[in-house]
């Protein structure tokens, strides 16, 4: 008897049909706010060597409420990328004698105190630096 | 809880159909009932046309994997009393593999690939008996106990966006039991595994889904290992950078 299997075909819409495909979709979907956000800065930067009046029409630009949901929009996949990978780290990272869970901690403690450090440094060197003036 | 559950079962003859469809059978629900039983029952009470796979009833063959409400799982290890509120559950043959007839999933391309990543204990030199057994301590066990869990059922395959993408990707059993030798004390061919971890058919085409750990039936975490295989892999290409630049072949 000749065989005759049949294959079905992977649709576009493959990821929509599970829970599991569509957190996966969003996780790696959070890659593009987070492009986008990088554009954003090196656009900012492009403009601070343009001149100070170029740099503050920059700045002023960012307060449309466009620009402010987007930002919103980037700082909830930040949160969502670094907690998602986090999640990760002990299926890659395996050291003998320590539990998957003190390594996520570990992580999760590090993200926050070198987030704390960055923003701590930033908040004080803007008045330094001269602030918005 | 009705005295009754509708079990639909995507039916695929070759002779006859283009393309599988679901096929309505009502079972007896009782509490104690799996989807392997509900199967043997259709069989021997309703259809005897209908075909699937399945042998040991404990979860140890791997041979009853199936789609359960579009999951892949054991019939075995599911019970129908989870879909009793519901009063209806779909049955499908695994997906990304060709199907050969109703629930029979042709697993012949997982087969090559687990063949590809030689999967037993590789020698250099054959000791002879005399010397007795290769030894192990219980912490170099340990090292790859999880992974030789696995009783390939395949079920990570029908979880693997990628190999339903593409089925040249070793996929997730494979590339586990790559792992699961690597690690055990008693192999020497992890170098010979290597070049297959490395191909683009290898661990690299692993996007991290993860789903392939969730639908484990033997908890085995196969993401964990073919993203530890990523590391290797990584690990191999700088000493194989550094060997070139000595002036040394690559490995």
């Amino acid at each position: 008897m000749t065989r005759k299997p049949y294959r079905a075909p992977q649709r576009w819409s493959w990821w929509l049909k599970n829970p599991a495909y569509r957190r996966y979709l969003l996780r790696e979907a959070t890659a593009l706010p987070l492009f986008i956000y990088a554009l954003v800065l090196v656009t900012g930067l492009y403009r601070y060597t343009q001149g100070q009046l170029a740099f503050t029409r920059w700045l002023e630009a960012l307060q449309a409420p466009g620009w402010l949901v987007f930002h919103a929009v980037a700082v909830a996949a930040c949160v969502l990328h670094a907690a998602t990978w986090i999640e990760l780290v002990p299926k890659l990272l395996v050291v003998p004698g320590i539990s998957g869970r003190s390594i996520k901690r570990g992580h999760q403690v590090a993200a926050l105190i070198g987030s704390a450090l960055v923003l701590g440094a930033a908040l004080v060197s803007w008045p330094l630096a001269g602030g918005a003036s | 809880m009705s005295d009754s559950i509708a079990i639909y079962v995507a039916r695929y003859r070759p002779g006859q159909d283009e393309a599988p469809t679901e096929q309505r059978y009502d079972v007896p629900l009782s509490t104690d009932l799996s989807v392997l039983e509900a199967l043997n029952y259709i069989k021997d009470e309703l259809d005897p046309t209908l075909a699937y796979r399945w042998s040991c009833r404990m979860a140890i063959c791997g041979s009853c994997g199936v789609m359960i409400d579009g999951e892949p799982r054991l019939g075995c290890k599911t019970f129908l009393r989870e879909f009793a509120d519901r009063g209806e559950l779909h049955l499908r043959a695994l997906d990304n593999f060709p199907v050969e007839r109703d629930l029979i999933a042709d697993v012949e391309r997982f087969m090559d690939h687990l063949e590809t990543v030689k999967p037993w204990t590789v020698h250099n030199s054959e000791r002879p008996v005399s010397e007795g057994e290769y030894r192990q301590t219980p912490a170099e066990l340990e090292r790859y106990q999880q992974f030789s869990q696995c009783i390939n059922c395949g079920l990570c395959y029908a979880a693997c966006p990628q190999f339903g993408r593409d089925d040249s990707f070793l996929g997730p059993a494979a590339l586990t039991l790559a792992l699961r030798y690597n690690l055990d004390s008693r192999d020497d061919g992890s170098a010979g595994r290597m070049a297959a971890l490395n191909a683009d058919e290898g661990v690299w085409r692993c996007t991290f889904v993860g789903y392939c750990s969730e639908v484990c039936p033997k908890d085995v975490d196969p993401a964990q290992a073919v993203n530890r295989g990523k590391v290797a892999s990584t690990i191999n290409y700088g000493l194989n950078l550094l060997r070139l630049a000595r002036g040394e072949h690559d490995t």
